[in-house]
């Protein structure tokens, strides 16, 4: 049997993770010197508590799992002679799978007639959600564990994820963004837009000026570099911003028709820690990611 | 009658033009071009002059003039302020090596000091105070000083009552130069002295309109953070250093500068003359008694000097040892090892403005603004603070901005950038755009002239005299939005106004509209406003901050 496991940094939610029969890795965030472990023993996770701590000046951080988390998460399967098929966010942003291929090469001793797939989406958050999603539709379609991997190798880079920020301070905490002014931009509507990399890190695009023009630059970025967008899921990602998002989804449709149906996803608290709240983004199938 | 002028008498001259502006500043404020209360030039001018009176009375007339002016360079405050102390300097330079002056040559001195005057901008107005010096001045002759002040008063009278023929913004606002009053006043004064019309020297400190120190901001558990402003003047004595004309003042500045902040140090004959900020004053005492004995000390708390504002520790643990050390034992520590690239330093007032330019990363910020316009010295203090290899200043208000430009010039730590942010709208949004991880700081100059220009703001504010400017009618007790220089309309509602003129600057051409509510308006009137603007330019983001800050009820900058 196929075991499937993807993890919180994707945006999955147990929910959605049960509708696909995945299982959910959870990834740690730290406020204060506490350790969470999102959507352990608990199905819903209140965005707005949590968003409005960090609006209110908490600056939580967040930390790689250990190999012993996922000699945890990995052995019974194996013990009981299942196989892995693990599709997780971008291995480029974190230590995370250092310790990940670590768990693997002890296991590969005790199990070696199991096998493991790992299949990484290159982005976090809306990005990995969607391809986790498209993975997750053929796989309950039939689709093979070395297909998705097949198909996830062809396919990843034709799925763009752009998004803003509302503020700098999260990100410069975390140093995860290449190329970011070290301004203090947010507090005067200037913000900084952000997209996944080919080699599956964040980049700046830049800052835009003012909350509507901002948005109408995500709607650019669909026009010059959508491919298929109806064809595939369409996901608005934020942090905690609805109001936002539904204002860039009727942008959208105004510009792409009403037939666009488009997802709301409330980014998962571990990538919110360092994007901070008032974010929206999107993530759509693409002519390909920029470099 | 006076024939000739020596350092004493011009001392109490200056003194005496103190003490007469001291008595009719609050008349000079009010000649104010908007009829709004923010007039602060006599105060600016007063405090600057007061400066220079301090000087010691020793040595030869042309020391004393320069004593006098060097005090005056670092109290100036505000444009008046910036350009009275450049007269004094070029009267001092005039009167450099002489030890007394006929009035043929103090005459000849005083030419130098308009020339000096117009020297401090680099784009001299007529109609202002710079006219009624040239045009005074120039009638500035008689065989006594008495004649040749009274001639000169006579023209700076009738100059004075031109300046609104020259410049239709007076005349709009029914009142003459301000800054042409006040050096009227003060060569009145001078005159008093030369005639014998002495009244109590003034003192800088009951003449500033400033509120006064709160003793209670230093309570028992309170730290020490900012040290303690200390002046002293020293006598040498010839037991301890030998003759004192050969003594030189260089070791004293250069000990003083490794264990204190913003020293001024030099010596008049036989005074040297001492500021510096510290956390030991006793040991600075204890230690400059071996050159002589003290005429006179002054020690001030800089918390409290520091009411409201909070300011990064100027004094760093190692800063603090070193200061504690004996000399002999301390080592120097270069300045460079303690600086960082960059810093920005900014000029604001209201406490919720004065957070907004720290939350948008401003390292120093100094308190002050249109009626609290900060003096070269308080920005030379900023600047050590900062200890920065590339400083670069946000004066916010027009009237600061020469003094900033002083303090740059005689500042020679660090580089200074000063940018040329009008209002604390445009400083607030060019400061919180300074790219610190840029290499070139050619580069961040020139992105925050382009954001200030790219800048437009409106002041409202409540009218307190009836007035018809810009062709808009102002009564009392309106509230009068303004902008570029020139009242935009004059309503009897707060928001109103606000509106109006934010309607009459096409803030829909503009991304974003940046709100700073002031002390007055309460919370909802500001969330009404900023709900009627997002609602009439839904293009435009609408951000409202809490500004705090005294006189503009609101301050919209549009970029």
């Amino acid at each position: 049997m196929l075991t499937l496991f993807t993890d919180t940094d994707t945006d999955f939610t147990p929910r959605v993770a049960a509708e696909y029969g995945f299982k959910l890795i959870s990834m740690p965030y730290s406020i204060d010197g506490e350790t969470f472990f999102p959507y352990q023993g608990y199905d819903e996770f209140d965005f707005h508590a949590f968003y409005d701590r960090l609006r209110g000046g908490v600056l939580p951080t967040t930390s790689a799992l250990g190999e012993d988390a996922y000699l945890r998460c990995f052995e019974p399967e194996f013990a009981a002679g299942n196989d892995i098929l693990y599709i997780h966010f971008s291995a480029a942003m974190t230590m995370t799978f250092q310790s990940m291929d670590k768990a693997l090469a002890i296991l590969k001793e005790k199990y070696p007639e199991r096998k493991f797939y790992g299949i990484d989406t290159k982005g976090i958050t809306i990005v990995s959600y969607l391809i986790t999603r498209e993975l997750g539709d053929r796989l309950k379609a039939g689709m093979s564990a070395e297909e998705a991997v097949a198909w996830a190798a062809k396919e990843v880079d034709n799925f763009s994820q752009y998004f803003f920020a509302d503020d700098l301070k999260f990100f410069r905490r975390s140093g995860r963004v290449g190329g970011l002014a070290a301004t203090m931009g947010g507090l005067i509507g200037l913000r900084p837009v952000i997209h996944m990399s080919q080699a599956g890190k964040m980049e700046s695009l830049g800052t835009v000026k003012g909350r509507v023009q901002v948005m109408e630059r995500l709607v650019k970025y669909v026009e010059d570099y959508g491919d298929e967008i109806k064809a595939h899921r369409f996901i608005i990602g934020h942090t905690d911003a609805p109001e936002l998002a539904r204002q860039l989804a009727g942008m959208l449709q105004e510009r792409f028709g009403t037939d666009l149906e488009i997802e709301f996803v409330c980014t998962n608290p571990t990538a919110g820690s360092h994007c901070g709240p008032n974010g929206v983004g999107i993530a759509f199938h693409s002519k390909g990611r920029l470099q | 009658m006076t024939e000739t002028l020596t350092s004493e008498r011009y001392l109490q001259m200056l003194r005496q033009g103190a003490a007469r502006l001291e008595a009719h500043r609050t008349a000079i404020n009010d000649l104010n071009v908007f009829p709004i209360p923010d007039g602060d030039t006599g105060d600016n001018m007063h405090m600057t002059l007061c400066g220079g009176t301090a000087a010691p009375a020793t040595g030869g007339l042309g020391e004393t003039a320069r004593a006098a002016s060097q005090g005056m360079l670092l109290g100036a405050r505000g444009n008046s302020g910036v350009i009275l102390s450049r007269f004094f300097a070029g009267i001092a330079k005039g009167l450099d090596g002489v030890r007394t002056a006929d009035p043929q040559a103090f005459c000849l001195a005083l030419d130098e000091g308009v020339r000096s005057a117009y020297g401090a901008v680099s784009d001299p107005v007529e109609g202002t105070m710079l006219t009624v010096l040239r045009e005074g001045v120039a009638h500035a002759e008689g065989a006594t000083y008495e004649a040749a002040f009274k001639a000169m008063i006579e023209e700076m009278k009738a100059s004075l009552d031109r300046t609104p023929e020259l410049l239709p913004v007076l005349k709009d606002a029914g009142v003459v130069d301000s800054g042409g009053a006040g050096v009227l006043c003060i060569m009145e004064g001078m005159l008093d002295a030369l005639e014998g019309r002495l009244s109590e020297a003034s003192a800088p400190a009951v003449a500033t309109s400033r509120p006064a120190a709160d003793l209670d901001r230093f309570g028992p558990d309170s730290e020490l953070t900012f040290g303690y402003c200390t002046e002293f003047l020293l006598r040498l004595q010839t037991a301890k250093v030998g003759d004192p004309e050969q003594f030189d003042v260089t070791q004293v500045r250069e000990w003083l500068d490794r264990v204190g902040e913003s020293v001024v140090c030099f010596r008049e004959g036989s005074i040297v003359k001492v500021h510096v900020h510290t956390r030991t004053p006793g040991d600075i005492l204890s230690h400059a008694q071996r050159w002589g004995e003290f005429l006179t000390v002054k020690i001030e708390n800089m918390t409290l000097q520091h009411s409201g504002v909070t300011i990064r520790n100027p004094f760093s643990p190692t800063r603090a040892v070193e200061a504690a050390t004996p000399v002999a034992a301390a080592p120097e520590e270069p300045f460079t090892q303690r600086q960082r690239r960059y810093a920005v330093v900014a000029v604001a007032s209201g406490e919720g403005l004065i957070q907004a330019f720290r939350d948008a990363g401003v390292e120093e910020v100094i308190e002050g603004g249109q009626t609290m316009n900060p003096s070269a010295a308080d920005f030379l203090a900023a600047f050590d603070r900062a200890q920065a290899g590339t400083l670069f200043v946000f004066p916010n208000n027009s009237n600061i901005l020469l003094t900033a430009r002083q303090a740059a010039s005689l500042y020679d730590k660090a580089e200074v950038i000063v940018l040329p942010s009008k209002d604390v709208g445009a400083g607030y949004l060019a400061a919180a755009s300074v790219d610190r991880s840029c290499k070139d700081p050619a580069g961040i100059r020139t992105a925050a002239e382009a954001a200030i220009a790219s800048a437009v703001t409106v002041h409202v504010s409540r009218a307190n005299r009836n007035a018809r400017m810009d062709g808009v009618t102002v009564h009392e007790g309106d509230f009068i939005a303004y902008g570029h220089d020139r009242i935009l309309c004059a309503c009897a509602r707060r928001h109103e106004a606000a509106l109006q003129a934010v309607q009459a600057l096409s803030i829909a051409d503009h991304d974003v509209a940046l709100v700073f509510r002031g002390q007055d308006p309460p919370a909802e009137e500001a969330e009404q406003l900023v709900s009627e603007l997002q609602a009439r330019c839904p293009r435009t983001e609408v951000i409202l901050s809490e500004g705090g800050q005294p006189i503009h009820d609101y301050i919209i900058t549009l970029c």
